[in-house]
């Protein structure tokens, strides 16, 4: 049975309180770059960049991401190999890059993420926010802003909603 | 009996007296407030002011003496056009109840005229009198208001309002208990303190959070509280609620100006400029955050009045400082603003996993 444990108004809340977090421990945000981690965490990183805009009047750069060639937990036989590619369109060395994704779990997301970031430039720093941190890390990864942490056991299932694709906010555990 | 209620450039409102038939004077507040005539009253941001309530017919949602905001009220007097005797719930009706706070008050006046003629002429100081002669008029122009509202209404001593949670020290200017029900709601374990209780006396008490209060008055007035503010908001993390704010705003060198329009209104929208979101929630406020004075400090605006565009939310840039100018607590009015309380709550917990994490 799926239980919801964060509605729309508490995910705007968060998304709003990691905004007000950035600005704080970045002491300006001229040299922000938000690379999204497809599919929810693109959301995630558009959701902060308008309240960003709206704060502080500045636009800062948007990206997605694709990390599917980096994982190091996909199927052997499509592996092409090819991961050469630069996934970004723009610029990222000497940018402060704040990865954002929808759930932090194992962390082997992330290390894929940074693999990829590094393949297409060197950024001055990596910052990392979620919408949820669920615990269970395989690798020596932590975000530096979190929406909400929920502890979880590893048998249940975390799913994050949201408008864009879904068509409403939530997040729901069974 | 015949009574007056005079302002004080002399304009004269004719009534009848109800309640207390005591001789007072105050500042003259026009609320809008449908709703929550008992809290409004009991409220100690009143201490000193003579309501004017301009719905019809006050007291027709009843009065609930379970929704008191402090245990004594404050209010100096209360204005209405007409009241109902006979309330949906049987409860006290609203002129007997006035009279059993001994609060002094006048009906049958024209009420739409005289918030007319508050919001073309400005806020001013009145009185509820039984003439209305040259020598009434000239003793309420020669008239000084107190300046120390605040002292009237914060607490002489220190007390706890144990729980088991984040713990909070509220420095009382003048606290509604709704803001304690709110803290009490989210396990907070608080104390509060007298409103100029010294930065030392606040520190050994060790708290996690520091919220300033809302409360009467003129914010200029509190210059040792100011003192004390910027000390703690160097160590604590802070919130101010309506005048609390003011003072974060100051202490912070940033200016206040009197609004032309005062918000005294328990249900004005407000907008969260991050998201966009707009809320309805209690304003009680006379004063507002200069917008110029924002723009060379280090605060953000979070939050903006719909009505006017007058600042209702600042929030440090890098210091854990927030603060709103209207009423998070509601009470009385819709409960939107309670998320205030919660994204305290969330900035005290960011900063102790950050200190752990690190």
């Amino acid at each position: 049975m799926a239980k919801e444990i964060i509605d729309g108004q508490t995910m705007t809340r968060a998304l709003t309180r990691i905004t007000y977090e950035i600005i704080e421990r970045n002491k300006g945000i001229e040299d922000l770059v938000l690379v999204g981690i497809k599919t929810r965490g693109v959301f995630v990183a558009h959701r902060i960049e308008s309240r960003l805009k709206q704060l502080e009047n500045i636009s800062i750069p948007v990206a997605e991401l694709d990390i599917t060639p980096y994982r190091d937990d996909k199927d052997d036989q499509h592996d092409t190999g090819d991961v050469k590619a630069s996934p970004l369109d723009f610029d990222i060395t000497n940018k402060h890059v704040i990865l954002t994704d929808d759930v932090l779990y194992t962390g082997r997301t992330i290390r894929a993420a940074m693999d990829a970031l590094m393949s297409s430039g060197r950024p001055k720093k990596i910052s990392l926010a979620v919408l949820v941190d669920r615990g269970h890390r395989e690798l020596p990864i932590r975000a530096d802003f979190v929406g909400k942490n929920i502890p979880t056991s590893q048998r249940e299932k975390i799913r994050v909603f949201m408008k864009e694709i879904d068509g409403e906010d939530k997040v729901e555990i069974e | 009996m015949k009574r007056y209620l005079i302002l004080e450039d002399g304009k004269v409102f004719p009534g009848e007296g109800f309640g207390s038939s005591a001789i007072t004077t105050g500042q003259l507040v026009v609320s809008n407030n449908r709703t929550g005539i008992e809290q409004s009253v009991t409220d100690p941001d009143a201490e000193g002011q003579i309501m004017a309530f301009t719905i019809p017919g006050v007291g027709s949602s009843g009065i609930n003496r379970d929704y008191y905001e402090s245990i004594n009220s404050q209010c100096k007097g209360v204005v209405i056009g007409s009241s109902i005797s006979e309330t949906v719930d049987g409860s006290i009706p609203f002129e007997e109840w006035v009279g059993s706070l001994e609060i002094p008050g006048i009906k049958g006046v024209d009420i739409r005229a005289l918030s007319r003629y508050i919001h073309d002429n400005g806020e001013m100081k009145a009185s509820i009198m039984d003439t209305h002669d040259q020598h009434a008029i000239d003793q309420i122009k020669a008239l000084v208001l107190p300046p120390d509202l605040v002292k009237q209404v914060s607490t002489k001593q220190s007390y706890p309002n144990p729980n088991i949670g984040t713990k909070m020290v509220i420095v009382d200017l003048g606290l509604k208990y709704s803001i304690l029900r709110q803290l009490s709601y989210r396990d907070c374990n608080s104390v509060i303190v007298n409103y100029n209780a010294s930065p030392e006396e606040i520190a050994n008490l060790n708290p996690d959070g520091i919220i300033f209060s809302n409360g009467p008055g003129d914010p200029n007035d509190l210059t040792q509280t100011i003192k004390n503010i910027k000390v703690l908001q160097k160590e604590f993390p802070v919130l101010g609620i309506g005048l609390g704010s003011l003072l974060i705003a100051i202490a912070n060198d940033c200016k206040i100006t009197r609004l032309t329009h005062p918000h005294h209104e328990s249900s004005l929208a407000v907008k969260e400029v991050a998201s966009g979101k707009i809320d309805f929630v209690n304003h009680n406020h006379s004063y507002t955050i200069d917008q110029k004075s924002i723009g060379s400090s280090d605060f953000i605006v979070t939050n903006i009045c719909v009505s006017d565009g007058s600042i209702e939310g600042i929030r440090h840039e890098y210091l854990p400082i927030m603060s709103v100018l209207f009423e998070p607590e509601a009470a009385p009015g819709p409960t939107d603003g309670y998320y205030v309380f919660d994204e305290f709550i969330d900035l005290i917990d960011s900063i102790n996993h950050q200190d752990w994490s690190r």
